[in-house]
């Protein structure tokens, strides 16, 4: 009920405010909760937080330009090529890293995607370094239009990670985050739920990359630094720990919060991070999940 | 060669007032203060300030800077790290947050130029017929004296012994009547102090920059990781290893790829040690 307000209000707005403008801000609101919404997938279920997704989602924009800017083919062709891409280098980065906890493994995550963007600027010749690569392509002409072809994306994230979240994959997963040893002991595969949570949540995150490359144009290097993953984390964190549409909306919500301070010129940010603060001080299991629970008096959403 | 050597060395050093101050914290009250970075940036903007607005003279603008980001470090533990502190995810979120804050202040403040820290000593040291930045010696001199001073305290004092045993076990140590939130606080203002100390002393050969503290807290994140953490030589180790092997790749092969090597570096040492160099086997 609330989420079928929720998405009438998403799909209403941009053609209400008509303005060019205001339709990239939602565009990008949609994008970034993709992001979120599978980072939370992942790491809010499995309690590894994973403080290197700039690198799926990177490695996924970087396959949009390289296929459709470099090579010349068609710009739905990024789709399945981003896709593939963010899957391969959430194994190769899973096999190694996953029997890791905590502070080692966030580092683990963070070193390798901040080894990527080192790369992309290095080896300019292929990529642009930080210039980065340009000419790419729109999926769709309108603004109006794609923005509701990222929403229905982002419907179906949020879709597909919630049941999955919700199944026996899902119940596999918390029991890890619970006592990874007695999973075992059960005579559960940790290893391969690991991995595989780890591939789909890539697999959404680089989607969402090859929408952010059709959307902006162009890829550029800093739009993958520390600084994005550490932003989809804090999306994640105020949506709510481990829920997937709690994510998402922590990611509009954030994201139209800093729309709406771009009155505050060059304080803007620090406004900004003084609000983070003070919330995430007082509310510490996040604001989405638990303000919703507290509104519908209790019930689950 | 001699150049590379002490050079090294000092980038090694610098980097091991971060990390050990990193790693203490975590050690002792299994904080993971991510607003590590931003202690050592407050140490160089302070100093900057005290010395070019308000004319303070070097050696006092440095002392009154470190004492000012340690009261800056044991407030925040006291105000906001410590009722959290049940959670490491909220302790991590709301010292990201802090960090984040600082930057944006001092971005608002300063500007995102950079800088000019005042050096102590502004003249070339020959040593051997090879002239050396001055400056960085006496980085390097203080960095050793003040890790010395801290082993030598933590090893040999009553307050190092309570802080060592609330380390070991917290639970046992506060049985024997060790005030633990007092350490805490302790420990808090002593990583944040050295932090400081390190943007003050290493800040005249940097680019004092709002961002720096990025850098400053990865490299220290990474070096307390591959020794180990809470370990404190383990962070000295680890500091030498990637000191030394960025000055190396920086003089000998090109200066570009510096973070890459020592980010590569990381990954397989979590990978074929996961617990670090030095640490205790909790990282797997």
């Amino acid at each position: 009920m609330g989420g079928a307000v929720l998405v009438g209000l998403l799909a209403a707005a941009p053609p209400l405010l008509h303005n060019q403008y205001f339709t990239g801000v939602f565009i990008v609101c949609a994008i970034e909760a993709i992001w979120a919404a599978s980072w939370n997938f992942f790491s809010g279920l499995t309690g590894r937080e994973n403080f290197g997704t700039a690198l799926f989602i990177g490695g996924g924009a970087y396959t949009a330009a390289f296929f459709n800017s470099t090579f010349g083919l068609n710009a739905w062709w990024s789709i399945p090529g981003g896709i593939v891409v963010a899957v391969v280098l959430g194994l190769v980065v899973g096999f190694p890293t996953l029997r890791l906890k905590g502070p080692y493994f966030a580092l683990a995550t963070l070193a390798s995607a901040a080894i990527m963007q080192q790369v992309a600027i290095n080896l300019w010749q292929y990529t642009g370094g930080s210039e980065g690569i340009y000419g790419l392509d729109r999926l769709v002409d309108s603004s109006l239009g794609y923005y509701y072809f990222v929403l229905a994306v982002l419907l179906a994230t949020v879709l597909v990670l919630s049941l999955i979240a919700h199944s026996r994959w899902g119940t596999i997963l918390r029991a890890i985050k619970g006592d990874e040893t007695a999973c075992q002991a059960a005579g559960i595969n940790v290893t391969v739920y690991k991995i595989a949570s780890l591939a789909l949540s890539a697999a959404f995150a680089g989607l969402g990359g090859v929408l952010f490359a059709h959307y902006q144009q162009a890829v550029t290097p800093d739009d993958f630094d520390v600084f994005l993953s550490i932003s989809v984390i804090i999306m994640a964190y105020v949506g709510g720990i481990g829920s997937i549409w709690g994510a998402a909306v922590g990611g509009i919500l954030l994201n139209l919060m800093l729309e709406l301070l771009r009155g505050m010129g060059e304080y803007r940010l620090l406004v900004y991070y003084l609000i983070l603060m003070v919330v995430l001080f007082f509310m510490r299991s996040g604001v989405v999940v638990p303000l919703w629970r507290r509104l519908s008096g209790g019930r689950s959403a | 060669m001699l150049t590379v050597l002490i050079y090294g060395a000092v980038t090694s050093a610098i980097l091991a007032m971060l990390a050990v101050g990193f790693t203490l914290i975590f050690g002792v009250a299994r904080i993971l203060n991510l607003a590590h970075g931003a202690f050592y940036a407050l140490g160089a903007y302070c100093t900057y300030s005290l010395t070019a607005t308000y004319k303070v003279p070097l050696i006092v603008a440095a002392l009154a800077s470190v004492a000012l980001v340690a009261l800056f470090g044991m407030a925040m533990e006291r105000v906001l790290v410590r009722p959290q502190r049940q959670s490491s995810l909220a302790v991590l979120m709301i010292t990201l947050m802090v960090a984040l804050t600082v930057e944006q202040v001092l971005f608002v403040v300063f500007g995102s130029q950079s800088k000019n820290v005042p050096a102590f000593i502004n003249f070339p040291v020959y040593l051997h017929g090879v002239s050396l930045d001055g400056q960085r010696l006496l980085a390097l001199a203080v960095a050793v004296c003040l890790i010395g001073a801290l082993w030598l305290f933590i090893q040999r004092t009553r307050l190092g012994s309570a802080i060592l045993a609330i380390s070991q076990d917290p639970e046992a140590a506060q049985y024997m009547g060790i005030p633990a939130n007092r350490i805490f606080s302790l420990v808090m203002g002593l990583s944040a102090a050295l932090a400081g100390a390190a943007g003050v002393i290493a800040g005249p050969f940097l680019s004092v920059r709002p961002t720096m503290d990025q850098t400053a807290m990865i490299t220290a994140f990474s070096v307390v990781i591959v020794g180990g953490l809470g370990s404190i030589p383990g962070s000295i180790l680890a500091a030498l290893i990637i000191g030394y092997s960025e000055t190396f790749v920086a003089f000998y092969l090109n200066p570009e790829w510096t973070g890459t090597v020592s980010l590569v570096a990381i990954l397989l040492t979590l990978v074929l040690r996961p617990a670090g160099l030095m640490g205790r086997a909790v990282g797997a």
